[in-house]
């Protein structure tokens, strides 16, 4: 997509105006009258003249950090003859940029510009506002690291830097967006990651075509292997830790600029089942919590759907004792289990987007309205069964148990599917459903290798940090899916 | 990267083809063709089908990794490779629909009397298609989480250890034992699948754990063809076994836990994923070979024709004595087929090379 003065422009049309345009920038030398004339109607342009010694100042106030701009820029200027600016500017914290396209994007990237004699000199003492390092809200863990990333790239780059301290480590600084101009660093540790997925991703990334792009988790969509799965393909992150784990596995991970959340690939559908905590607790406990997920992941998936199954077509399944109860259960209800499965679970869907979008405060309350008011009374006015209601918040609670937001709501959308199926045609719906589920994961691939990695392809050294979290003795190879030229971990290349 | 097929996903692969419904009624067609410890045989049959692949790993060093259709096409006229890739065209499309509808008659039976075969047809098909259609490397992928879905199962015999009486298991071996002849054809039509990694030679990875995996790939069935058999002839009499329509699916019906019971239905269900892989990759065979016999042609559609032929004929047989009569005939093709067209590919290899390589 490519914008040009608030005209849109279908994707694979390129705008010619805004390049001819750019073109012309490129060749316009820069000039003080040439850039006041870009930013015209840019109230929040800051012009300073300093006639005696007949040098003019533009920068943008919010994007520089007023200390470096006295120290770096107004004291050395103020204290200078008109004959000593010239030798000032030499200095290499002074960059002369001949062409004005370069000028002006090296104001809108927070630095300053120095007109002097008909030259113009750039000095980056770009340091925008952002908020501090909080914890992540959607990532917690209960022991382990709790900063996170946030809005900004550079300080989103020191998070990483300090924890590898590695001349390794390598960032490519790219530019996504017609309008915004969004920077986004791709990160790698030499050496370990795969050249061949980092030159992949440089081209996807280059080949983007939108005026904007507001966040990692969008970013992805425009950049992943297939746009129109419904699972992400790439992982992402709020937690530092887990972005420089994924870098040392020797996946590639990007920062966008404005985003605190990180993207790493290549990723597979399993790595969405991990979380920090795993690593942070003793390998048994860790394994055990690592497995109560895989069974949330088959609850989640499944256990409307059979209640479904079982109470339309298939009575014979439930147990003598068992049988009473549920049909006590469902006496009252006047309608089909699929429709009370699908009422539920629409109900669930909504309380959990209400209470998304709520102040914290408000939440609960409506946790309390949802959960007991209408769970209760549902119940008890003969629209649902209480089996169901059971099915359906251990349904929903396992779906929370799955780390990643993002898959674990790809997941619930898959649910509603595989009870529709299950109220077609009951436990082979439920086969159905999950055959084709499984048909569509073979199909997908992340930065080109098997999201399915390591199932299938199959590598069962990979199964060790996979289904278990096995203790970290046992845990020296790199995944597969890295490809990493240096499989073995601890063994870096000098 | 250009993706191959690694010997793990070869093995399996071999399994998922060659195991499928018939597990539920294996049993049974060794007591009836057999007789008593009719599960002996199962080995047997084995080594036959590993004799076959032998035959067949030697068509791939012979070749030395070539695709069958090159080695024919080099050496015999169009005149009598097209009529083999139509006859192959059409067992195999044959074999791969009529299967499926076997799978689904028999779930019907159990449990959806009332419901439409052909409906329930449409949507096997439709989800064979949409892989097929993803190429061999994503079907071996897929076979492989089938795999892992359906192997656990064979753990549920643990439950029959109590049941499971020794004396059923007489000191008599295949003592009344009928039609041996028809009966080992029918029962060898069980291991038959591997045949179709004839035509994997230009995708496999490793050329050396290749023909190993196959050979594993039959071992497994065998394995598994025979822990089953084996706990239903210690688990039922001899008499019983024979009267029995679905030994298999009677012996799940007898596993029940505080909160379900009759899991056979969940048993039958889970097995639609091996019935899948037999229809696709038989229908995939059909369309490589096709698109042999058709270069220019588009393989999708190659792929939607014949699964909608596949579709119409097997409306044709309605009953499951139908369908298993129709098997019983496409079963003696298709072993025409496992047997001959290596003889054959082993003769045209031998002229041409003129026995060089065979030393």
């Amino acid at each position: 997509m490519k914008w040009s003065r608030g005209t849109y422009n279908p994707p694979g049309t390129d705008n010619k105006q805004e390049d001819n345009k750019q073109t012309d920038d490129a060749n316009v030398p820069a000039s003080l009258q040439h850039t006041l004339d870009n930013f015209k109607d840019c109230t929040d342009l800051i012009h300073h003249t300093f006639p005696e010694i007949n040098v003019n100042l533009v920068y943008f106030g919010h994007l520089v950090g007023s200390d470096e701009l006295f120290r770096d820029v107004i004291t050395p200027l103020t204290n200078v003859r008109e004959n000593e600016v010239q030798a000032l500017l030499t200095r290499n914290q002074y960059k002369l940029t001949p062409d004005s396209k370069s000028l002006i994007k090296g104001i809108l990237n927070g630095q300053a510009a120095i007109f002097h004699n008909d030259k113009a000199y750039l000095i980056d003492i770009y340091k925008p506002g952002s908020r501090s390092i909080e914890q992540s809200e959607t990532e917690t863990v209960i022991t382990g690291p709790h900063d996170s990333f946030i809005e900004t790239a550079t300080a989103n780059l020191s998070l990483i830097r300090r924890r590898v301290k590695s001349s390794h480590l390598k960032v490519i600084k790219l530019e996504v967006g017609e309008v915004s101009k969004s920077t986004v660093y791709l990160l790698y540790i030499d050496g370990i990651a795969n050249m061949e997925y980092v030159r992949e991703l440089t081209d996807r990334i280059n080949l983007i075509e939108v005026d904007a792009v507001y966040d990692g988790n969008m970013l992805i969509q425009y950049i992943d292997d297939s746009p129109n799965s419904v699972f992400p393909l790439f992982s992402t992150t709020e937690r530092v830790d887990t972005a420089v784990s994924k870098l040392v596995a020797g996946r590639i991970v990007g920062i966008l600029d404005g985003s605190p959340s990180v993207f790493a690939a290549p990723s597979s559908f399993f790595e969405f089942m991990a979380s920090p905590d795993d690593y942070y607790q003793r390998w048994s406990t860790g394994t055990a919590i690592r497995v109560l997920r895989f069974i949330a992941l088959i609850i989640t998936l499944t256990f409307t759907a059979l209640y479904v199954s079982v109470t339309t077509y298939h009575y014979e399944m439930i147990p003598e004792a068992l049988l009473l109860t549920i049909t006590e259960s469902r006496s009252k209800v006047p309608f089909p289990p699929i429709y009370e499965a699908l009422l539920m679970e629409i109900t669930i869907e909504l309380l959990r987007e209400a209470g998304a979008r709520l102040p914290t405060k408000i939440g609960q309350t409506i946790g309390i309205v949802g959960g007991i008011v209408i769970g209760q009374a549902a119940v008890q006015a003969g629209f649902t069964s209480n089996i169901l209601i059971i099915a359906v918040a251990s349904s929903a609670i396992a779906s929370f148990v799955i780390p990643s937001y993002v898959m674990s709501a790809s997941i619930r959308l898959i649910r509603f599917g595989l009870i529709i199926m299950a109220g077609i045609l009951g436990d082979l719906g439920i086969a159905l459903g999950i055959a084709y589920l499984v048909v569509h994961l073979s199909g997908l691939t992340s930065l080109n290798s098997s999201y399915l990695t390591p199932v299938s392809p199959n590598n069962f050294n990979d199964w060790r940090d996979v289904f278990i979290r096995a203790p970290f003795w046992a845990l020296t190879r790199r995944p597969t899916q890295s490809r990493s030229p240096n499989a073995v971990r601890n063994r870096m290349r000098k | 990267m250009k993706e191959k097929l690694h010997p793990f996903h070869i093995s399996v692969l071999v399994f998922m083809i060659q195991a499928g419904v018939v597990v539920f009624f294996l049993p049974r067609m060794l007591a009836q063709y057999m007789g008593y410890n009719g599960w002996v045989a199962i080995p047997l049959f084995s080594v036959v089908a590993t004799f076959n692949i032998f035959l067949i790993s030697i068509v791939y060093r012979l070749g030395d990794g070539r695709s069958i259709f090159q080695i024919m096409e080099q050496s015999l006229s169009k005149l009598i490779v097209y009529p083999v890739y139509t006859y192959l065209i059409v067992v195999w499309t044959l074999l791969g629909c009529i299967a499926a509808k076997q799978y689904i008659i028999l779930f019907q039976v159990f449990v959806f009397p009332t419901t439409p075969i052909m409906y329930i047809k449409l949507l096997v098909d439709i989800i064979a298609f949409s892989l097929i259609i993803k190429g061999i490397y994503n079907i071996s992928k897929a076979a492989t989480v089938f795999f892992w879905m359906v192997i656990w199962t064979i753990l549920m015999l643990t439950f029959f250890i109590k049941g499971f009486e020794w004396v059923n298991l007489t000191p008599f071996f295949f003592k009344e034992s009928t039609n041996v002849v028809v009966g080992s054809i029918s029962i060898f039509s069980s291991f038959l699948g591997y045949e179709l990694v004839l035509l994997l030679f230009p995708y496999v990875d490793s050329k050396k754990g290749f023909m190993k995996a196959v050979y594993f790939g039959n071992f497994l069935t065998t394995i598994v063809y025979l822990s089953i058999s084996f706990v239903c002839f210690g688990f039922y009499s001899f008499k019983q076994l024979t009267k029995m329509k679905f030994p298999l699916v009677d012996l799940l019906a007898y596993i029940r836990l505080p909160f379900v019971e009759r899991v056979e239905n969940i048993f039958l269900a889970l097995y639609l994923v091996t019935s899948l892989m037999s229809i696709t990759m038989y229908i995939w065979a059909a369309t490589e070979t096709a698109k042999s016999l058709i270069p220019r042609a588009n393989k999708r559609w190659i792929t939607a024709i014949l699964v909608c032929c596949a579709f119409v004929v097997s409306w044709i047989p309605n009953m499951l004595s139908e369908v298993e009569l129709w098997l019983k005939y496409l079963g003696y093709m298709a072993l025409g087929i496992a047997f001959g067209l290596p003889l054959m590919l082993i003769a045209i290899l031998v002229i041409h090379n003129g026995g060089k390589k065979i030393a």
